[in-house]
């Protein structure tokens, strides 16, 4: 365990899908040589494949104390890149329409908004991701180099570069394929949850960036931290598949809006448009009382009152949403 | 971490063809000799010269060994390489080494090439086109310090008395030169040597310009199979054989 620890939480019924973070991370962290495939932060629909597809299937993760087994996902369940033909087109007079080659078959958010039905209703809501920096890292564990660590200033798990020969069995082991492997380094990166940027008294790009005001930031032992306050004090943010045991310390709050159609008032616990079993897949069992008392929050402020909780979520400046403490953070020698 | 070192120790020490020296240190016995034969020929002639160059040289047939699964979540892995040939010569104040092995899977590939202008200044970078392949590879190790002894190394990368240079080559990555103290602590010096790698009907002929190593030096060999996913630990090992 470190002395602190770096968490984020993640309003899931304010993400509008705009990949705003992505792109925020992409161009500040992965566009390097052998980085095209690398998304940090991705944003998939929910339900779906997820990037890579079927990450949430294939294994990882601890059970009883004991590394999961899991494939290495290939190429494809990324998805490889394509490139138009606008060569011929535009210059050499063929006449065959600009299209993608190779054919794509799969990328990230490849399923956009696709989602799943409930009965006649369709449903889906986004799902951003980035690594957990989990309190019992998997990837850690799995690493014969130990070039992986958790920086004990701040819980902030990174690879270390000189250290990391490639073996990928950080990528088996990671529950959430949230490491990738750089062929043109023989490296496997991730997420640093922007840490350079925090012991500048900087917010993590994605987080900036995010247009939706869904992010909040902070250390979860901070008493004055929004992510102290939503997670450990309302107790309404979630990790992601907490039985793959290795306590993330990413946070979601659950969607629990809107209802389904014509049946306004209900609570979602009675009729959901998304549903429970679904949630109940991603975020455990926990997630019914979350909403529970989300509701009841919703409740105390269609009636009038006033809801700290909501106003929290509401995020409406930076201030609320970040709580960056560099003066807490010792460089590692 | 531990459970596991113990189980590799206790599988080597079961294997038949891993002596109890292997593990214990104890200076390899007649039978694990390697005769090292003197040449006029050039050095670049046996480096890039394939089989040919090396047909005159008597090879040594050399037991290889499958290192037991290392973590609860390694995939089983037969034994498709079972032998190792291994020639030496003295040529041109240096030690070459010829190691031939049959491998039905030719994993190797030329990744693309990155361009001299940093990255930031070019639209397109260069990606990554596979990330779940692993390549063939070979290594030849020896104790740091010459002479040695009576102790050879631990076999697992040396130890902290006995430090390793490990020379290792890799189909794609090409060759570089590694120590190591002890399983886990490998870490690569950043310089390269000679080596070459040929691929022929299902056979590996690689070639490694190694220092002049004396006499009495003990050395050992590894192999690794990309297509059973070898990297780290998960290879094909030789215990320690001295050079005459």
């Amino acid at each position: 365990m470190s002395k602190h620890q770096y968490a984020m939480v993640m309003d899931l019924n304010k993400c509008l899908g705009c990949q705003t973070c992505t792109i925020a991370c992409k161009k500040l962290w992965t566009d390097r040589d052998g980085t095209g495939y690398m998304y940090w932060n991705n944003v998939e629909t929910r339900p779906g494949l997820g990037y890579p597809r079927q990450w949430d299937r294939i294994g990882g993760g601890w059970k009883d104390g004991t590394l999961q087994p899991s494939p290495l996902p290939p190429m494809d369940d990324y998805g490889h890149a394509w490139e138009y033909n606008y060569e011929q087109r535009l210059y050499e007079g063929k006449k065959q329409p600009v299209m993608p080659s190779p054919e794509p078959q799969s990328g990230v958010n490849w399923d956009e908004d696709v989602g799943g039905m409930n009965a006649d209703e369709n449903y889906f809501f986004y799902l951003p991701r980035i690594c957990n920096h989990c309190t019992y890292p998997a990837c850690l564990e799995a690493c014969p180099r130990k070039a992986i660590y958790k920086r004990d200033e701040d819980g902030i798990v990174v690879i270390d570069q000189e250290r990391c020969q490639g073996y990928r069995y950080c990528i088996k082991a990671c529950p959430y394929k949230k490491i990738y492997f750089n062929e043109v380094t023989g490296k496997s990166e991730k997420c640093i949850f922007c840490y350079p940027r925090l012991e500048k008294g900087e917010v993590n790009a994605c987080a900036a960036q995010c247009p939706g005001r869904l992010r909040f930031v902070g250390l979860l032992d901070d008493p004055e931290s929004p992510v102290h306050k939503l997670v450990l004090v309302h107790k309404i943010a979630l990790p992601l598949f907490p039985e793959k045991g290795t306590q993330p310390n990413v946070f979601y709050v659950p969607p629990f809006n809107p209802p389904k159609r014509e049946n306004y008032g209900k609570s979602i616990l009675e009729d959901p448009r998304v549903p429970l079993d679904y949630l109940v897949y991603l975020f455990g069992a926990e997630v019914k009382d979350v909403i529970t008392r989300l509701e009841a929050e919703l409740k105390k402020a269609q009636e009038g009152g006033r809801s700290e909780v909501l106003q929290l979520l509401i995020g409406r400046d930076a201030e609320t949403r970040f709580h960056v403490r560099p003066q807490l953070v010792q460089i590692q020698v | 971490m531990r459970t596991h070192l113990l189980m590799l120790i206790i599988a080597t020490l079961l294997q038949p063809s891993a002596p109890i020296w292997a593990q214990t240190g104890a200076k390899p016995v007649a039978g694990q000799s390697l005769s090292v034969t003197a040449s006029s020929a050039g050095i670049d002639t046996l480096l890039t010269g394939g089989p040919a160059a090396w047909n005159q040289i008597v090879a040594k047939r050399v037991a290889l060994n499958r290192t037991p699964p290392l973590y609860d979540t390694d995939e089983p892995a037969a034994v498709e390489i079972p032998m190792l040939d291994v020639r030496l010569v003295r040529a041109g104040g240096k030690l070459l080494v010829c190691l031939s092995w049959r491998d039905t899977t030719h994993d190797a590939a030329t990744l693309a090439a990155v361009p001299n202008t940093p990255p930031e200044t070019r639209f397109r970078k260069v990606p990554t086109e596979a990330d779940d392949r692993f390549f063939d590879a070979a290594a030849v190790m020896f104790p740091e310090k010459s002479g040695g002894g009576a102790i050879a190394p631990s076999l697992q990368m040396g130890d902290a008395e006995h430090p390793v240079e490990i020379y290792y080559w890799n189909a794609t990555r090409g060759a570089m030169l590694m120590q190591a103290q002890g399983r886990s602590t490998t870490k690569r010096t950043g310089q390269t040597f000679p080596a070459n790698g040929t691929y022929q009907n299902g056979q590996w002929n690689v070639t490694f310009e190694l220092p002049d190593l004396p006499a009495g030096t003990t050395v050992a060999f590894a192999v690794w199979n990309g297509s059973q996913k070898d990297r780290d630990g998960r290879k094909y090992f030789s215990v320690w054989q001295v050079l005459e």
